[in-house]
C-alpha cells in the first residue's frame, strides 16, 4: 500500500489539525465570562461545589468568582469599562464606598431581576444600594457556662459585671462595630447619628477584647476568652448540633441587619448576564439552600425553609421588622472622624 | 588599531551588570514603581483612573499634620520596631555565636535547623500560637491561675507586651542567620592571640569579636527593624485596638476607607522616617567600625 501526499492533502490534514487544537479555545471564547466576588468558607464551598456550577450550565457561561479581600481596591484599580468584576458581592457599607466611588450601579429594578418583587422591602430600602440577598441578625452571642445575668438589652451589655469579658471589634475594619457604635447612639442619645453619647458608651464597656472579623469572634466565644460578644446569629447557630456551650440572644430593642448585597457594575460588559445571575441568587430553591447551609435569612419572601431553621431566621414580616438598618451612607461621610476618636478611645 | 579607529561606538556592559540587571528590573518594577504610583496619589485629589478632573494637592499631608494621632501612630510604630530589633539581638547574638562557632557537624545542623524550623511556618499561625499561649485562657494564664498563683488573668495580649513579644520571636531568625554569617567570617586566632596575651574570654569577645561582628549587628538590625515597622498581621492580631501602627493605619485607609491617596501619604511618612533613620543608624554604626564608606 503506498501513500501520497499532494498539496491538497497536507493543506486539508492542516485544517482538520487546526480545528482539533483549537476548537476549546474557540468555545471558551464563545462562553461568556461572569466575574464575581464572593465569601469564602462554607458559603464559598457550596457556592463553588453546587450553586455556581448549576448557574453555568444554566446559562451557558463561565464563573469566576474571586474570594479574596478586599475587592473594591482591586475594582477601583481596574479600568473603569472594563471592571475587575461584574458583579460585587459585599457588605451594605462597601456597596455604598463603591457608589462613591462610581463603581457600581445606584439602583437595580424588578425590571432587570425580575425576582425584586418578591423580596421584603428591606432587601431594596432607601438603606440599600444594589439588592439584598440574604441578611444576618447581628446581637449577642454568649457563653451558657458562665451563669451570667439573662441578657436580653443591648444595655445589658454593659453590664460591670462583664467587664474583659466583652468581645467586640476594631471599629475602623468592621461594619459590625460601626453598626454597633451607631446603635450606642440610638440606645443613649438622639439617634444613631448622635455619636458624642455613643462615645461615652463605648469608653464604658472597656476593657473590650477586640477582634477585626466575625471568624475571630466565633473563636473567642468557642474559647471561652470572652462571655459576651457582638456577633451576627448565623456565627453562633452555625455550631448547631456540635453541643458548643454559646448561644446567641435577640436583644429587645432589635438586631442590626448585616446585609448581604449585590450590585453590579457600570461598566460590565455582560450586564444581562450579571442581572441574571442576582435574578438567580434570588431564587427560592437558591436561596433555600444557601440559607440552610449557613444561616443566613433569605430576602425573598416566598422561601419555605426547614422548621429548624424557620425558627430562628428572620424570614415573616413580624421577624424582619425587628432588623435595625444603618445609614452607611452617613457613616462613610463621617468615617475618618469617627476612625480617628475611637482610635483615642480604645487605646487611652 | 582599536575599536574608536574604526568608527565605531560600541559600549560594552560589563558581566556583573548584566548579573546585577534582573534584580535591578525586579527591584525597579516591584518597589520603584508601585512606590511612585502611591506617592503620585498622595499629592492627586483622587483616583485619576476613576475620575478625570483630579489636581495636585497637599490636603493629604496636612491632614497628617493637623491630628496628632498619626504622629503618635509613627511614634508607637517606631518604638516597636525599635524594642523589637533590640530583644532579637539580645537573644540572636549568643545563639548565633554558637552556630558560627560549633565544631559538630551534627550539632550545627541541628541547632541550624532549630532556627530555621519557625520561619517554614506562615506570620499568621505563629501569630495564632501566641495567641493560645497569651490569650486569658491561654497556657501562661490557665497554668497560673490553675496552680492559684494569680485569681485574674495577666494582660498578656491585645497590648504592646503581647505584640512585641510576637514579633521578636518571628524576626529572631534573620538576626540569627544575619550574625552567623558575619561572626563564622572572623578569624577565631585573633582571640585566642588576644587570651594568650592575658586577656580574659569576656575581655576577648568585647574587644575583639564584637567589634568585629557590627557590621552583622547592623545588617541584621536594619533588616528586623525594617520587618517589624512594616508589620500588619501580628500587631493587628496581637495588639487589639491599643497598639496602633502605621501599617495598620495604612491597611484601614486602603481596605476598609478606600482612601489609597491619604494610606499613600502615610506610606510616603512611613519611608522617609525609616530612611532618614537608616541612614542615621548607618553612620554612627560605620563610625564605629571606623569604615566612614558604610554610611
Amino acid at each position: 500500500m503506498t501513500s501520497t501526499f499532494t498539496r491538497r492533502t497536507v493543506l486539508q490534514s492542516a485544517a482538520i489539525g487546526a480545528a482539533a487544537i483549537g476548537a476549546p479555545w474557540v468555545a471558551k471564547a464563545q462562553a461568556a465570562t461572569l466575574k464575581i466576588t464572593t465569601w469564602g468558607g462554607k458559603w464559598g464551598d457550596i457556592m463553588k461545589s453546587e450553586v455556581l456550577p448549576a448557574f453555568e450550565k444554566e446559562m451557558k457561561c463561565k464563573v469566576e468568582a474571586d474570594q479574596a479581600f478586599p475587592y473594591i481596591p482591586k475594582l477601583a484599580a481596574s479600568p473603569p469599562k472594563d471592571p475587575l468584576y461584574d458583579v460585587l458581592h459585599s457588605n451594605s457599607n462597601e456597596q455604598w464606598s463603591a457608589l462613591e466611588q462610581g463603581l457600581v450601579m445606584d439602583k437595580i429594578t424588578a425590571k432587570e431581576v425580575p425576582n425584586i418583587k418578591d423580596v421584603y422591602p428591606y432587601a431594596v430600602s432607601e438603606k440599600i444600594v444594589g439588592v439584598t440577598i440574604f441578611t444576618s441578625a447581628v446581637g449577642l452571642g454568649f457563653r451558657t457556662d458562665r451563669n451570667l445575668t439573662p441578657i436580653k438589652s443591648w444595655k445589658d451589655f454593659a453590664d460591670p459585671k462583664l467587664s474583659g469579658q466583652r468581645g467586640g471589634y476594631q471599629i475602623p475594619v468592621n461594619s459590625l462595630g460601626q453598626a454597633h457604635l451607631m446603635l450606642l447612639g440610638q440606645l443613649y442619645g438622639k439617634g444613631m447619628t448622635d455619636l458624642d453619647p455613643a462615645y461615652k458608651a463605648l469608653e464604658q464597656l472597656k476593657p473590650m477584647k477586640l477582634v477585626d472579623f466575625t471568624g475571630q469572634m466565633e473563636k473567642l466565644l468557642l474559647q471561652g476568652e470572652v462571655a459576651v460578644g457582638i456577633i451576627h446569629d448565623s456565627g453562633v447557630y452555625r455550631y448547631d448540633g456540635q453541643n458548643q456551650p454559646i448561644d446567641f440572644v435577640a436583644p429587645s430593642e432589635g438586631v442590626l441587619s448585616l446585609e448581604q448585597v449585590l450590585n453590579v457594575t457600570p461598566g460590565s460588559k455582560v450586564k444581562e448576564l450579571a442581572f441574571a445571575y442576582i435574578d438567580y441568587m434570588l431564587r427560592p430553591d437558591v436561596q433555600k439552600k444557601l440559607a440552610e447551609a449557613v444561616w443566613y435569612s433569605p430576602a425573598n419572601k416566598n422561601v419555605k425553609l426547614d422548621p429548624k431553621y424557620d425558627a430562628k431566621l428572620y424570614n415573616t414580616p413580624e421577624k424582619v421588622a425587628q432588623l435595625i438598618q444603618v445609614d452607611w451612607k452617613w457613616f462613610n461621610a463621617h468615617k475618618d472622624e469617627v476612625d480617628a476618636r475611637v482610635a483615642r478611645i480604645m487605646r487611652g | 588599531m582599536g575599536e574608536a579607529g574604526k568608527g565605531t561606538t560600541a559600549v560594552r556592559m560589563s558581566p556583573v551588570a548584566w548579573l546585577i540587571a534582573p534584580a535591578g528590573l525586579f527591584f525597579l518594577v516591584f518597589f520603584v514603581l508601585p512606590f511612585g504610583v502611591m506617592a503620585l496619589l498622595s499629592v492627586l485629589t483622587g483616583n485619576p483612573m476613576q475620575r478625570p478632573n483630579v489636581s495636585f494637592t497637599t490636603r493629604h499631608y496636612e491632614r497628617m499634620a493637623d491630628d496628632s494621632l498619626y504622629f503618635e501612630s509613627l511614634a508607637s510604630t517606631l518604638k516597636i520596631g525599635a524594642i523589637t530589633t533590640l530583644a532579637t539581638l539580645i537573644l540572636g547574638y549568643p545563639i548565633a555565636h554558637w552556630l558560627a562557632r560549633i565544631r559538630s557537624r551534627a550539632g550545627h545542623a541541628l541547632l541550624l535547623m532549630a532556627v530555621i524550623a519557625p520561619m517554614l511556618t506562615g506570620i499568621v499561625v505563629r501569630t495564632f500560637a501566641w495567641m493560645t499561649i497569651l490569650a486569658d485562657k491561654g497556657v501562661i494564664n490557665s497554668t497560673l491561675q490553675g496552680l492559684g498563683l494569680t485569681s485574674a488573668p495577666l494582660p498578656l495580649m491585645y497590648n504592646e507586651f503581647g505584640t512585641t513579644v510576637a514579633l521578636v520571636h518571628i524576626y529572631v531568625p534573620f538576626m540569627v542567620l544575619t550574625l552567623a554569617g558575619v561572626i563564622g567570617g572572623i578569624d577565631e586566632r585573633l582571640e585566642e592571640a588576644v587570651m594568650s596575651l592575658g586577656a580574659s574570654p569576656l575581655r576577648a569577645f568585647l574587644e575583639v569579636t564584637l567589634p568585629l561582628s557590627l557590621p552583622g549587628i547592623m545588617a541584621g538590625s536594619l533588616l528586623v527593624f525594617a520587618l517589624a515597622i512594616s508589620a500588619y498581621v501580628t500587631p493587628y492580631l496581637m495588639g487589639g485596638q491599643q497598639v496602633l501602627t502605621l501599617p495598620m493605619l495604612i491597611y484601614q485607609q486602603v481596605a476598609a476607607t478606600f482612601n489609597t491617596a491619604f494610606a499613600g501619604a502615610l506610606g510616603v511618612l512611613l519611608l522617609v522616617v525609616s530612611i532618614v533613620l537608616v541612614i542615621a543608624y548607618n553612620r554612627v554604626l560605620g563610625r564605629l567600625t571606623r569604615r566612614e564608606d558604610l554610611a
